[in-house]
């Protein structure tokens, strides 16, 4: 049995998943009424495991993403409030060089921010939050840097950016495996009924010219 | 061997027509859509129960007095905040939540319509041997 070019030779969609072919002939796709089936249904076996592979990790990769993705967009609304806080207070105190004057915007500005915040599961605690121009992110691998304000609204933006089109890629790469694998199954269904097909009739000719040689 | 002659033949009288490449791709659209909707789904609920528990806020917040200080949820923690302040907050996720949910809905009735359409084809083409309801 030569080697099928299988699926080195064929399409690939964008991130070089290999297309499926669908074999719509049987005969011809294993070279004549008597072909060998064997081979071909083992590398079909060989792409379906392989695209299952892929379906798995695909998936993970998924449910992270969609773990990852609310965390990012908390945080950057918690510092972007932070930053319109700051802004504000930023105006009141213009205000009140100017003016000499406490209105009761900038007096609700001015005071310390205060905040409820979760300790421990079920456990929380008040803490006030002085005026700060920096924030500390933690980037992971054990690693935490300090950050301005429109830095850290910056660089959280372009992590969410980042991890929407990741999760789009994924889904759509996850689609397309699904599909692969359903044509590859479907591959495998008909050349298997073919391999019935061709064993019925050979064996019904092989009884026939029996029938023949004994009359 | 046996077993597999008594299958194969079966399944040959209800095998009546041929299915091409063309109708093959059809199938797997119509496959592709109903995951994408059934993953849709899920987070249309989600967001809708949260514009619900949103607009049930703002009505208990028009209630509150303004010098009141409320506490507002954003992300893990609570901040306190003035009520007039709690009112903006709350301004910005409600139109936040509206947004995506606009988006969403479009998506999922994008979802539907192709389904309908590969539906109506797929059914003409092979009757009773294709099922394409849950």
């Amino acid at each position: 049995m030569v080697e099928q070019k299988f699926p080195e030779s064929l399409d690939k969609n964008p991130r070089g998943i290999p297309k499926a072919p669908f074999i719509a002939n049987v005969e011809e796709y294993i070279g004549g009424p008597d072909g060998d089936v064997e081979g071909p249904l083992k590398d079909f076996q060989d792409a379906i495991a392989k695209y299952r592979y892929m379906d798995g990790s695909l998936t993970q990769r998924r449910k992270g993403l969609e773990d990852k993705i609310p965390d990012i967009r908390k945080t950057l609304q918690m510092v972007e409030f932070l930053k319109q806080r700051r802004d504000r207070k930023q105006k009141a105190d213009d205000q009140e060089d100017d003016l000499e004057e406490d209105d009761e915007n900038s007096e609700g500005a001015k005071k310390p921010l205060t905040t409820t915040f979760e300790l421990n599961d079920t456990l929380f605690a008040e803490a006030q939050l002085d005026d700060t121009d920096t924030v500390y992110l933690w980037l992971g691998a054990n690693v935490m840097l300090s950050y301005e304000i429109p830095e850290a609204i910056t660089l959280l933006r372009s992590k969410l950016d980042a991890a929407e089109t990741s999760l789009k890629t994924a889904i759509e790469d996850l689609e397309f495996v699904r599909e692969q694998l359903t044509v590859m199954e479907v591959n495998t269904a008909r050349m298997y009924n073919w391999d019935v097909k061709r064993r019925r009739e050979r064996r019904s000719a092989e009884e026939a010219a029996k029938r023949e040689k004994e009359s | 061997m046996n077993n597999m002659r008594v299958l194969a033949e079966e399944e040959e009288t209800s095998d009546g027509v041929e299915v091409t490449w063309e109708d093959q791709q059809q199938i797997n659209t119509f496959a592709k859509l109903n995951a994408r909707l059934k993953g849709i789904e899920d987070k249309l609920e989600q967001l809708k129960q949260e514009k619900e528990a949103l607009d049930d806020l703002s009505t208990e917040l028009e209630l509150t007095d303004e010098d009141q200080t409320v506490l507002y949820k954003l992300g893990e923690s609570f901040l306190h905040l003035p009520q007039p302040d709690a009112l903006v907050r709350l301004e910005i996720d409600q139109a936040s939540v509206s947004s995506q949910l606009a988006k969403l809905g479009a998506v999922a009735e994008e979802c539907e319509r192709g389904m309908k359409d590969l539906k109506v084809r797929l059914y003409a083409k092979f009757g009773k041997a294709i099922n394409l309801d849950e």
